[in-house]
């Protein structure tokens, strides 16, 4: 289980960058490995859990890259929504650029660091890394096919 | 003493012919052999309204039609060749599962807040639709003994916004006893005889070698999955196989070693009651409130299901 000070710097690193609220953890127990954090939903259930060798706990919900806390993808598929800052809308034009080159050139008035990206304004796609005018693509290479750009 | 039939390989036409008595419309059920599969696609509440994505996906020119009224999850989509290259795919939004397979959890139906185990997990599909249906609530403990299949298990779990999981690696038939589960999942190691369809490239059906001690696993998986409920419990015992000696066979040792009972499944679609009687052996007449699934019927992987209860 992650101590008070890895939840807070987690917890603080969500509201300064991204404006998501603290609270939306305090359901979580979050668990710190390997460079990493993963989140589990709170329930009374999970100490029927304790006596069981486990491999995987939960959604693994934060990496440790260089100075920076990296949410994953599927963080913030799910937890995006709660975001108030550090969010780029793409449309249909950037997106493609975005999966065919890598990064796309903008001006935003943000710090470097992780940005939120979303197609239009509801399908929320996953990360970005913004840094001197660009987008840098954080979403999984492996995982975003061109095809998908062509069925939406 | 039931036997398991030893067919190593057989042409199309004779694979089954063993089953001639007992899967109805028999003509039809073979020549629903040569038809690919469609795609069924799940719509996944954890991550997306169900009703937007299927909007979403009609915009894009995909026919989809629902599987049945009870279910306003269960599409089945069938021109869409590849559906992981969609978008929805990568969002979590949508999980190509087999209708039938869809139905096991379905079946189960868990309350939320419960404690939950899935005794053979990967690849994750029904796993992921157990957390769906409880809201990401309670604890849901997805095992299976090959490491090598967590990846793709948690990946599945990743993918569909899993949060109340963990990922464990027992010998299902070993599972601690320590502590009992509200609801079991075993959907067993079989000889996957409902996944059998002719293509291109297989026109025979193989039997791979040592699948005669399939039964022998299962009935120790169930009788383990069984020991793990709490009292009041229930279980669901699944294979996606016709053949009896793996399925009402192994249930049948259950209620004659355990005081199990079988409870009515309400799939909302057609399914053949269980069998009580194969090759010359008697079972428990209860044996008819287990389901059976045709592809012919179904139009989907042919499939067993048992709901049991612990008394």
């Amino acid at each position: 289980m992650a101590g008070n000070d890895s939840r807070l710097a987690v917890t603080t690193y969500l509201l300064e960058r991204f404006g998501i609220p603290p609270a939306i953890l305090d359901e979580y127990h979050l668990f710190e490995r390997k460079r990493g954090w993963f989140i589990l939903g709170k329930s009374e259930q999970v100490k029927n859990g304790a006596h069981l060798k486990v491999s995987k706990v939960g959604l693994r919900a934060f990496r440790k890259v260089g100075q920076f806390i990296k949410p994953t993808t599927r963080f913030i598929q799910a937890f995006g929504r709660f975001a108030t800052k550090a969010i780029f809308r793409m449309d249909m034009a950037q997106f493609k650029t975005l999966v065919q080159k890598g990064e796309i050139p903008v001006d935003l008035a943000l710090e470097k660091g992780y940005v939120i990206l979303t197609l239009e304004d509801d399908v929320i796609l996953g990360l970005g890394f913004y840094i001197h005018g660009t987008i840098r693509s954080q979403l999984p290479g492996k995982e975003i096919r061109e095809s998908m750009l062509e069925s939406f | 003493m039931d036997t398991f039939h030893p067919r190593i390989t057989a042409p199309l036409n004779t694979a089954f012919e063993i089953y001639k008595h007992i899967i109805p419309d028999f003509s039809l059920f073979q020549e629903s052999l040569i038809r690919p599969f469609p795609v069924h696609l799940r719509m996944n509440r954890l991550l997306a309204q169900p009703s937007k994505v299927v909007s979403a996906l009609r915009k894009k020119g995909i026919v989809m039609t629902r599987v049945c009224r009870e279910h306003d999850t269960l599409y089945v989509a069938e021109d869409l060749p590849y559906p992981g290259n969609l978008l929805e795919y990568f969002l979590g939004h949508i999980h190509p599962q087999a209708m039938t397979s869809a139905l096991a959890a379905l079946a189960l139906r868990p309350r939320k807040h419960a404690l939950i185990l899935d005794m053979c997990a990967a690849p994750g599909g029904k796993s992921a639709h157990l957390a769906d249906l409880m809201e990401n609530t309670g604890f849901l403990v997805c095992n299976d003994l090959y490491t090598n299949r967590h990846v793709s298990l948690g990946h599945t779990l990743s993918r569909l916004g899993v949060q109340n999981s963990v990922v464990t690696g027992y010998q299902a038939q070993e599972f601690p006893l320590r502590r009992q589960f509200d609801y079991v999942l075993a959907d067993v190691p079989c000889s996957c005889e409902g996944r059998f369809r002719e293509t291109s490239k297989i026109t025979q059906y193989r039997e791979d070698k040592g699948r005669a001690q399939l039964p022998d696993i299962q009935k120790k998986i169930l009788l383990r999955g069984f020991d793990l409920l709490k009292n009041n419990g229930e279980m669901l015992y699944a294979t996606c196989t016709y053949n009896p000696a793996e399925n009402e066979s192994v249930v049948n040792f259950l209620l004659n070693e355990r005081d199990a009972d079988l409870l009515p499944i309400h799939p909302g679609i057609v399914f053949e009651p269980g069998l009580w009687e194969w090759n010359n052996e008697t079972y428990d007449k209860r044996l008819t409130r287990t389901a059976r699934f045709y592809p012919h019927h179904v139009n989907s992987v042919g499939f067993f299901m048992a709901r049991i209860g612990r008394k």
